[in-house]
């Protein structure tokens, strides 16, 4: 009997071990990754795919809101979310809620872990032009690379730059912060260097959201107008620190910008989308330079539409409430600003006959929708004064969304959050140039182009403007062209104009419809944000950065 | 003639005294279950006297002496004098002991008995636990058994089992602190535990120290709970019968403002926060007079949805005997709890059942089968067959709580027209929670469980005197499928009380959906475990050995994932010199797969010894009274394999992960992405535990107590280090490097005494386990308040809440959050760092952890001729809980009797809350800025469990019933609690917002037959 048991317990222990495999056989490994047989490089394509995935969220990623809630052009419709603690000064090295820091060095990791392991996967596959897909992606992960210092930069100055080195457990990761010149001048040549391997544009439809040249290009010229903007050159927050931005003021880097600008508009790949609209929602248009496919989907619409319309398609939330100061910074549609006294404003009619973008832009009341007019007077179907979440300024923000005018509901639409586009790169000359030359004819040019697409009559601007009076025109017309695209928090901080935006209380408006349908329009304020000059110019490193890190210095000003 | 004269003189003389000394006493013993065979009685007073109970637990004695009392004995029970009445017939019950010096403790692999052990072993009978009225047999074992911690966070139907730690918690990983538990040397998961029926238990034990868990190796470091089941005896088949039902009513109802105060309340929030009033003065008017029910409705919805109480019930039937060939127990159990849901599905609905309720049917069979002189052979099988059932909306409680989905206000409970209403003006417009109950459908889990155990043993007695040799195999398997018959949102109407007209709910249209019906899977488990053992036990003259050497064999898989290996090794040696000198070695050599092949297997040795003072023979002549004065220590390592992430955690892999978006048409590109960085070195936890206690037995064991210390060192702990820069890019693999103490006591006193013929019973225990961390590479703080290590495992950060701002030149001159506005009234916290703001700087340790770090329980007994009375009262002490959330924020929660003491000007003083507001992120709201305002000290007592039995006399009972007895039984009765106007149930988990399904009082009524 025992000698039974015996057997039966072997067999069964023997049987056991043969069945099951020791190590996780269904994982990728090294290997499989960078598969030296494979001349599709299917895997390492895929790890491609993945680098983009890095590349920030746009639209309302910060709790619904856009980040543009956290600038005088709109506020958060429900108090105490993320936008609000932004709007108040309440970034701090324990919270910020914009922080990207650790995604940005993963894809970072990613990207050189890319480089580095290539070329040990025989490629063979090429472009329709015939050349060959190695360095094309290569190129891509490199401008990939860059794009995610230029993110760290803008938040941070000058940051860790880690080269093509990709660090394990056992190295040294007390890497000290580059200066704000080298960090720009890495990002500058990581672009130069990609531009030329980069695939031509426009890009196959099939392959739209891939980096191209002109791509590169822009991001290039973006860096180098950031760069050259008075927070970094000049006007360097603690004067002397070479992290915070550069430690000299010099005007030729406004040149630099200007020209990496030009050469964009020179190649005449790109031009302006005759409709505005279009440009956020077809795919594949003549504008958009590089994008994030967002989903074909009416996620706008369903987090920002006025919330009188819940229950027609899905939700309508309202979560964003544009300013009363982003609606008057567009003009009329004869282009005068509204404070001219020729504008024809007036202000107990004040959405009539303005700028179209502003239709565009914000839904103001009286704007057709989903086939009524958006009321938020008091107690319009869109302010209703209960308890549930609703405009706090009178406005709900419109952008982005698709043509529902007429419709009876939703639809889905070709949704892309745009990084570059061609407008940009216009305004990004005209402001670089303005500064460089002054108000020369390429200036005029550029920034009349974009008012021309936009609609307004005359579209012309008056011909004897000064540089400063030009850089009132450009300033403004890059905050209504680019309203809610995550341009304007970045804007008042490298103009350096954040302390007196951001410490004055901004406004919504109150309509009062009386008995008669008559409308009482008054301004009134809504929302006192804060923002503490010099030192909340650059976010502060998280404090867990500067605690693991004996090398990484704070930003000026932060403790 | 002389002899006949001689003979009559003997009859005259000494036939009258015989005739009064010999005496003819019958009887029956027995305990609470049923007749005990085998048991001793004898005469008191006269030891040679004496008889065994038959196999119907009868005896028949003769009284020689003239005394008119018995002694009964029986192993495993207190021994038991009676007085023999007139009548000559005599019922003996016996109460189980708990601490005869030779009762046998189930320890692993293995028993010893309290005179010679040398461990740390808590046991309980499975008699003691069997009539509190719980499914689970986890909620019975709180302030019974020391050493052991329970928190019981929920009462739903089928999901109410308690978290339970032995000896508290030293891992930092979160699900490294779970023990490991046994069921007849079959390792369970920690959820499968709930699932066995308390009626199949014979004893609980719970090994704590090195001493008894090192042989278990790398799974031993959390303690071990091991459960063995019930077995046949030799006998003539004995059937039990045990049946019972109870009603069950929460321990604590929730009590919400009406709709005029909490309008009221809202109003001002609004008010304070410089809003229009949400309620006009006619609005408000309406809500107190009720004069509009469906333009103004005032709704409970906690009583307009729950019950007042529901039912459970529960039936065992057990058989067991047997012969020298062999033995059984076999039995079958079905157990029945309703939820406490009204019926709306019947009436309004498809009558399909939604309310939550738990079914089990068990059986189980043991066999113990003699196959030849030396070979025996044992079976067990058993298989439990389980439901869950859930309404198909979001937790019930938690809604009722929740004030953004349900207000008092927001809706009537039906429409004049009998249509459903829908929570109009909140953002989800949910339609109200009787319509979901009654059309939504349900979700039900359908759970088997299959255990099957072989095993041999072979007595090699012939080879070697007191050697044998076993084996087993074992497999258990848990699955499960559920059910979900599920509709779109129906439809419903918000009635306009002035216009008279209906609107439909803009979410749902005006059509019934029909119901979709899908099935998911959640449990595939399956396990298997060989083990085979070399047993040795002989006893030379004074001297005894012991002695074991084991294999252990565990692989189990759960779904497709590759199983899990374990294989371990152990070796048990033991030495008692005349039960005075006690010496045992433990050894265990296991590994697991977790780790990398070179790091895989370790080494758990630990020694244990022990004095028994008692049997010196000063200590016996000056203490003739003290039976056991045993001093004890053990010492040794024991590990931990638990470690989170994925299995493999020391090699680096990619994962899928990462897609993103390309073309025209919106195509996901699929992505690949680096995994974590490996940790080739990674091994297990360690803990270094040292154990000493004191083992004492009194006056025929009385009285006995067992005191115990206990330091433990858990080492190499795998932690996620906290100082690495995310400028690495990548998350990093944990590291062998945490330190956590832990220390405490257990202390355990039993009493038994005896007035008259009223026995009783004091049993007090008393738990105590604190821990510290020692070390977990944080990250450096900036102030010492900071720093997490040195502080128990769980420790709640907050603010120190230092009174209310007083008005604005206090907010003027006071620290502040720059975040928001500050009023007069809200919450005014200490600014630690001095720098004029209130800001993450300023949180530091407040409270304590959510464990309770203390946990007394006491029973106390009586039993009187047929009666029985038993209770528990268990308590914890030194924890705290935080409150946040729907649990009692404003516009979070419903307005609960707490906000009626918030802070107003005229209130300035005795607020119990701050000032309303409608923000969520103000400084009032815990969810933003928890603190010590929110997080409360806390300690409860409650009345546990309750048992009044009723023996009824043998000689009463008709047909062949040889045993029947009545009980009452009650399970947490009641509930001492110091914070109770929180209304939050004192077992919930802190941070939780306390809306769980409510824990449950349960008042059951039972009878039990034996046959």
């Amino acid at each position: 009997m025992i000698l039974i048991v015996s057997f039966v317990t072997f067999t069964v222990l023997s049987s056991c071990s043969k069945t099951w495999e020791d190590e996780p056989l269904e994982r990728f490994t090294d290997e499989y990754v960078w598969d030296v047989h494979d001349s599709l490089g299917q895997k390492a394509g895929d790890f491609l795919n993945q680098i983009y995935s890095y590349l920030p969220q746009g639209f309302t990623r910060l709790d619904g809101n856009y980040l543009d809630a956290a600038t005088d052009d709109a506020i958060s419709s429900q108090p105490g979310g993320a936008v609000e603690v932004m709007a108040s000064g309440g970034i701090s090295p324990f919270n910020n809620p914009d922080d990207n820091w650790g995604k940005m060095y993963t894809g970072i990791r990613a990207a050189s872990l890319f480089i580095n392991n290539i070329d040990k996967v025989p490629l063979s596959i090429k472009l329709p032009d015939g050349r060959s897909m190695r360095p094309v992606w290569k190129a891509e992960a490199r401008f990939l690379r860059a794009f995610f210092y230029f993110e760290l930069m803008k938040r941070y100055g000058g940051v860790p730059l880690m080269g093509d080195k990709v660090l394990q457990s056992d190295d040294n990761v007390q890497i000290p912060r580059s200066s704000f010149k080298r960090t720009v001048d890495y990002i500058v040549q990581q672009c130069e260097l990609a531009i030329d391997s980069l695939r031509p544009d426009p890009v196959d439809m099939i392959n739209l959201g891939r980096a191209t040249k002109v791509a590169a290009m822009a991001l290039k010229a973006r860096t180098l107008l950031y760069a050259a903007s008075p927070l970094y050159n000049g006007e360097n927050i603690a004067a002397g620190d070479s992290l915070s931005g550069y430690i000299d003021k010099d005007p030729e880097r406004w040149h630099n910008a200007a020209v990496a600008a030009g050469d964009i508009i020179n190649l005449g790949v790109y031009s302006l989308d005759a409709d505005f609209r279009d440009v956020f929602i077809t795919a594949g248009n003549s504008e958009t330079i590089f994008a994030r496919n967002a989903g074909d989907y009416h996620q706008m619409e369903d987090d920002n539409s006025p919330i009188g319309y819940s229950g027609t398609s899905a939700y309508a939330n309202g979560r964003t409430s544009p300013t009363e100061e982003l609606v008057d910074a567009f003009p009329m549609a004869n282009g005068l600003p509204i404070t001219d006294i020729n504008s024809g404003y007036d202000s107990t009619n004040p959405y009539f006959q303005r700028d179209p973008r502003l239709y565009y832009t914000v839904f103001c009341n009286g704007t057709d929708w989903l086939g009524r007019p958006v009321e938020t007077f008091n107690d319009g179907l869109d302010r209703p004064g209960t308890d549930k979440v609703q405009t706090l300024t009178g406005y709900y923000a419109k952008k982005f969304m698709g043509k529902f005018e007429t419709s009876t509901s939703y639809a889905n639409e070709h949704q892309t959050f745009i990084y570059f586009r061609y407008a940009e790169v216009l305004l990004n000359y005209a402001e670089a140039e303005n500064e460089y030359e002054g108000p020369v004819g390429s200036v005029y040019t550029a920034i009349e182009s974009v008012r021309q697409r936009a609609g307004l009559n005359p579209y012309k601007l008056p011909a004897d403007l000064n540089k400063d009076q030009m850089r009132a025109i450009i300033h403004n017309e890059r905050r209504i062209e680019m309203a809610f695209e995550e341009q304007r928090y970045w804007d008042i901080r490298r103009w350096k104009i954040a302390d007196s935006v951001m410490n004055q209380p901004f406004h919504g408006i109150e309509i009062i419809r009386s008995s008669s349908g008559a409308l009482t329009y008054t301004i009134v304020p809504v929302f006192s944000p804060r923002f503490t000059a010099p030192y909340q110019y650059l976010y502060p490193i998280s404090y867990n950065e500067v605690a693991s890190n004996e090398q990484m210095k704070q930003n000026p000003g932060w403790k | 003639m002389r002899k006949i004269f001689l003979k009559l003189l003997f009859c005259l003389l000494v036939l009258p005294v015989s005739v009064i000394a010999q005496r003819q006493v019958t009887g029956v013993v027995k305990d609470q279950n049923g007749p005990i065979s085998n048991a001793s009685v004898y005469e008191n007073g006269n030891v040679k006297n004496g008889v065994r109970s038959d196999e119907d637990g009868r005896f028949k004695l003769t009284l020689r002496q003239g005394g008119d009392s018995l002694t009964v004995t029986s192993v495993g029970y207190v021994q038991q004098g009676v007085r023999v009445g007139s009548s000559g017939y005599v019922e003996v019950i016996m109460q189980p002991s708990t601490n005869d010096l030779n009762d046998v403790i189930v320890s692993g692999y293995g028993t010893t008995q309290r005179i010679t052990n040398t461990g740390s072993i808590s046991t309980i009978k499975g008699d003691v636990i069997r009539s509190v009225p719980t499914a689970n047999v986890q909620n019975t074992l709180s302030g019974r058994l020391p050493g052991i911690f329970t928190q019981q966070r929920s009462g739903q139907p089928g999901k109410d089992a308690a978290d339970y730690y032995i000896r508290g918690v030293s891992s930092l990983n979160p699900a490294g602190n779970q023990p490991l538990i046994i069921v007849d040397d079959i390792e369970y998961t920690y959820d499968q535990l709930q699932q066995i029926n308390v009626n199949e238990i014979e004893s609980i034990s719970i090994l704590k120290d090195a001493a008894t868990t090192a042989i278990y190796g790398i799974k031993g470091a959390n303690g071990v709970l091991v459960v063995t089941t019930r077995r046949g005896k030799l006998g003539r088949p004995q059937i039990n019968v045990r049946t019972e039902a109870g009603v069950q009513v929460p321990t604590n109802v929730p009590n919400y403002l009406d709709a005029y105060n909490s309008a009221l309340l809202v109003n001002e929030a609004r008010q304070n926060d410089g809003l229009t009033p949400l309620f006009t003065q006619n609005d408000i008017d309406l809500f107190k007079t009720g004069e509009d029910p469906y333009g103004h409705p005032d709704v409970n919805w906690y009583n307009a949805i729950f019950k007042k109480n529901s039912m459970q019930a529960n039936t065992n039937v057990d058989i067991s005997g047997g012969t020298e060939a062999v033995k059984y127990f076999a039995s079958f159990g079905a157990f029945t709890q309703n939820g406490s849901i009204k019926d709306f599905s019947s009436k309004n609905g498809d009558g399909l059942n939604t309310n939550y309720f738990f079914r089990r049917f068990d059986f189980r069979t043991n066999l113990d089968i003699q196959a030849t002189r030396n070979l025996s052979m044992r079976i067990d099988l058993t298989g439990r067959f389980g439901m869950v059932n859930e309404p198909n909306t979001d937790n019930i409680m938690g809604e009722i709580y929740d004030f953004t989905r349900s207000t008092p206000y927001g809706a009537p409970f039906v429409n004049p027209d009998g249509s459903y209403a829908y929570m109009y003006n909140t953002v989800s417009m949910l339609p109200t929670l009787n319509e979901r109950l009654a059309l939504l459908g349900y979700s039900r889990v359908k759970r088997n469980d299959l255990n099957i155990l072989f095993g041999a043993k072979e007595n090699l007695s012939d080879l070697v005197k007191g050697l044998s040799i076993s084996g087993q195999v074992a497999y258990a398997s848990t699955w499960d499928v559920g059910r979900k018959l599920l509709r779109g949102m129906p439809p419903s109407y918000h009635y306009d009380a002035a216009s008279k007209t209906y609107t439909l709910n803009p979410n749902s249209g005006y059509n019934m959906p029909t119901y979709a019906l899908s099935a998911f899977n959640s449990i595939s488990n399956k396990q298997v475990n060989l083990q085979g053992f070399l047993n040795y036990d002989r006893t030379f003259g004074n001297s005894q050995v012991k002695g074991l050497v084991l294999f252990n064999q565990t692989s189990s898989s759960s779904m497709a994932s590759t199983p899990s290996n374990f294989r371990g090794y152990g070796i048990s040696a033991g030495y008692y010199y005349k039960q005075k000198y006690l010496l045992d070695l433990k050894l265990g050599y296991n590994g697991s797969d977790r780790f990398k092949t070179e790091h895989r297997f370790g080494l758990f040795p630990a020694v244990s010894a022990g004095w028994n003072l008692a049997e010196e023979p000063f200590f016996k002549q000056a203490f003739p009274f003290i039976k056991l004065f045993k001093f004890r220590a053990s010492y040794g390592l024991v590990g931990s394999d638990v470690v989170g992430g994925n299995q493999y955690i020391y090699r680096q892999v990619y994962n899928r992960g990462g897609s993103y978006s390309f073309g025209e048409n919106n195509s996901v590109a699929s992505g690949i992405q680096e995994g974590a960085l490996g940790n080739e070195s990674v091994t297990w936890e360690k803990k270094k535990s040292q154990n000493y206690a004191l083992d004492v037995n009194l006056w025929d064991n009385h009285v006995s107590f067992t005191i115990e210390r206990f330091y433990d060192n858990r080492y190499d702990q795998l932690v996620y280090p906290g100082s690495i820069s995310a400028i690495l890019g990548i998350g990093t693999a944990p590291v062998n490097i945490g330190i956590v103490h832990n220390q405490g006591w257990d202390l355990q006193f039993n009493f038994q005494g005896k007035i008259g013929e009223l026995q009783y019973g004091i049993m007090p225990v008393i738990s105590l386990a604190n821990n510290k961390v020692i070390y977990k590479d944080e990250a450096f703080q900036r102030y010492p308040w900071l720093f997490e290590t040195g502080h128990p495992i769980g420790q709640p950060f907050g603010y120190t809440w230092i009174g209310f701002y007083k008005n604005q030149a206090d907010i003027d001159s006071s620290a502040r959050p720059n975040v928001g506005s500050i009023h007069p009234g809200d919450l005014k916290y200490k600014d630690l760092n001095g720098d004029g703001t209130i800001d993450e700087s300023d949180m530091s340790a407040i409270g304590r952890p959510n464990l309770p770090s203390t946990n007394i329980g006491l029973t106390l007994n009586a039993q009187y001729k047929g009666f029985n009375v038993s209770v528990l009262f268990q308590g914890a002490f030194n924890y705290s809980l935080a409150l946040k959330g729907t649990g009692i924020e404003p516009f979070q929660s419903q307005f609960q009797p707490v906000h009626l003491y918030r802070w107003t000007p005229d209130n300035p003083d005795d607020a119990l809350f701050p000032r309303l507001t409608t923000d969520p992120a103000s400084v009032n709201s815990p969810t933003a800025y928890m603190s010590d305002f929110w997080l409360k000290n806390a300690h409860y007592i409650r009345l546990k469990s309750v048992e009044l039995g009723y023996q009824v006399p043998t000689k009463w009972l008709p047909l062949k019933i040889n045993n029947a007895r009545l009980y009452f039984s009650a399970y947490n009765l009641f509930t001492w609690f110091n914070i109770k106007i929180y209304q939050q149930d004192p077992e919930v988990e802190s941070n939780s917002v306390g809306d769980s399904y409510l824990n449950q009082r349960v008042m059951n009524l039972g009878l039990q037959i034996g046959f």
